[in-house]
């Protein structure tokens, strides 16, 4: 049984469990990656997340829900945390936390926005800013199973320093003639950027479904603002809304 | 809260205001932005379109336009607010009617009846005792910190019970029904306290 | 928590882990028919609002409040008057 269909067929209370940093990733200046080991973990399917809660020795608590990064063949859970002006909970744990910390987690959760290997149909995958983590993992996980599936990603970021995973996004698109990445920087680009500029825009869309020949299956995340205004234009070029998977960041990931 | 609960090292640690104790009720942290939760889409209502109304019975005992509204009594107040999802704020300013004037307005003499059911746009309700809205303890706000509330806030007007949690300072508040029985509005019903004193720390029905 | 009026709204995934705890799995997949306007969608798919009190899960087509859920420290609440049926 292979870890997707455990996941599968669980169907079991949530329960607390203890996550343990095993190392830490500097993605970009505002984001890591938390690479955890979580014993008895009974594996996850890509796009899915997890809650974490962190206790304060005054006995205060707090709770976020944060999707996973990892594929579920990877040895250890990796979460990708931005930081968050203001934050209570994104600063701690981008600024603070070390190897071998521990904090509680539970899940996986949610079994609405997922892909995985076995869907049937192209995938097209929009995001923004911290918003590629879930489709980080569906992208890992396809590349695991070598999958020959059409794919497209459109990510926009503010900057080039900025795209979290570019080195590895861009040697997946690389190794890989069905998978098509392309970036968008809204604020600032470097001298010679070939990529788009701005905010996400019809054209930028249609022209990232180019190399996707069937109707794909379409997941898009990050803000609201953002995951609202990519799915009415999607909607309004013609795409099945039921088709369109959206998983908005809200305030709860501060 | 679970014992077991391992400690985060450094977690939280500065993060939480100093505040003097009789100030934040148990279970509170102190926060300097102010936290938006709605039970659904934020009403985007024109002033020009707004009423607000008493109902005792089947009859609207007093009811204004916001030109009328606007020109009641006004008092403004500074207050501290407390959420059930652990924030409070502190001296906050915020102007408006105060129960008390609305009943001299509408010239509510004799007795009306002993508990109220707040009705807002979208659909909201909150209930609570006439006796905590009377003698200025709840007003029907429509200015924060001398502005006027923005749409996202409650704006045009809102209910403000600072002494309760503030689930019961109903958002976008059009109408407070008069009820002979108490009857238990959104939260109320489903789990939340029927009154809500955060000094007692009364969130959850059986608190 | 949010200041930016747009940010309010979350999808129905994000109560996964909220309504978890109340039916001991996850329904976030199962099929949700409106008793307000009949259009029936994933509960993974509708707009989740107040989510830090509770979650109270709004029609994708006509805003009505279709599921309201608390988890308190002294039991769970489910309200669900707002929908017709449930295809799990």
């Amino acid at each position: 049984m292979t870890a997707t269909e455990a996941v599968a067929r669980a169907s079991r209370r949530l329960r607390w469990q203890i996550a343990e940093v095993r190392e830490i990733v500097i993605e970009t200046p505002r984001v890591r990656s938390l690479l955890l080991y979580v014993a008895g973990w009974q594996g996850h399917l890509p796009g899915q997340h997890v809650d974490i809660r962190l206790t304060a020795e005054d006995g205060y608590q707090a709770q976020r829900s944060y999707s996973i990064a990892s594929s579920p063949e990877s040895e250890l859970l990796t979460l990708t945390v931005e930081r968050v002006m203001d934050g209570e909970v994104s600063p701690y744990l981008v600024d603070e936390l070390r190897s071998g910390d521990k904090f509680e987690l539970r899940g996986p959760i949610g079994r609405y926005f997922v892909w995985t290997v076995a869907t049937r149909g192209s995938l097209y995958l929009v995001a923004s800013g911290s918003g590629i983590v879930p489709l980080m993992a569906m992208l890992r996980h396809r590349e695991f199973h070598k999958a020959p599936v059409p794919t497209g990603l459109l990510y926009s970021s503010r900057s080039l320093e900025d795209v979290i995973y570019r080195e590895e996004l861009d040697a997946m698109a690389r190794r890989d003639p069905n998978l098509h990445v392309f970036h968008t920087l809204t604020r600032k680009q470097p001298d010679g950027w070939v990529g788009h500029r701005g905010r996400i825009d019809k054209y930028m869309l249609v022209g990232a479904l180019v190399p996707l020949v069937s109707k794909p299956n379409i997941f898009v995340c990050g803000a609201t603002s953002f995951v609202e205004h990519v799915s009415s234009v999607l909607v309004q070029l013609g795409h099945d809304a039921f088709a369109i998977k959206t998983e908005r960041f809200g305030p709860t990931g501060g | 809260m679970n014992d077991n609960a391992p400690i985060s090292r450094g977690f939280g640690s500065g993060r939480r205001a100093q505040t003097p104790k009789d100030r934040v009720p148990p279970g509170q942290y102190v926060t300097t932005d102010f936290p938006v939760l709605s039970a659904g889409p934020t009403p985007q209502i024109k002033v020009e379109d707004w009423t607000f109304a008493l109902q005792l019975g089947g009859s609207l005992i007093g009811k204004w336009s916001w030109l009328e509204f606007e020109a009641l009594p006004q008092t403004t107040i500074a207050t501290d607010i407390h959420c059930v999802t652990k924030w409070s704020k502190l001296d906050t300013v915020w102007q408006g009617v105060t129960f008390d004037d609305l009943l001299k307005a509408a010239e509510v003499g004799g007795s009306t009846a002993p508990f109220i059911m707040a009705h807002c746009d979208g659909g909201y309700t909150t209930n609570l005792p006439i006796a905590d809205l009377v003698d200025g303890k709840g007003m029907i706000a429509t200015r924060y910190d001398g502005l006027p509330i923005l749409p996202v806030h409650g704006g045009p007007a809102r209910l403000l019970v600072p002494h309760l949690y503030f689930w019961k300072s109903a958002k976008w508040v059009r109408r407070l029904r008069f009820m002979q029985h108490d009857e238990r509005g959104f939260w109320e019903r489903l789990g939340y306290h029927n009154y809500g004193d955060p000094w007692k720390e009364q969130r959850y029905d059986g608190d | 928590m949010a200041e930016n009026i747009s940010d309010l709204v979350l999808d129905g995934n994000a109560a996964a882990g909220c309504l978890h705890e109340i039916f001991a799995s996850d329904i976030t997949i199962a099929q949700i028919q409106c008793d307000a306007c009949s259009s029936t969608r994933p509960v993974g798919s509708l707009r989740l609002y107040a989510a830090p009190m509770g979650a109270v899960l709004r029609c994708r087509h006509c805003d009505g409040v279709m599921m309201r859920a608390v988890n308190t420290p002294y039991g769970r609440w489910l309200e669900m008057s707002g929908t017709r049926c449930l295809r799990f």
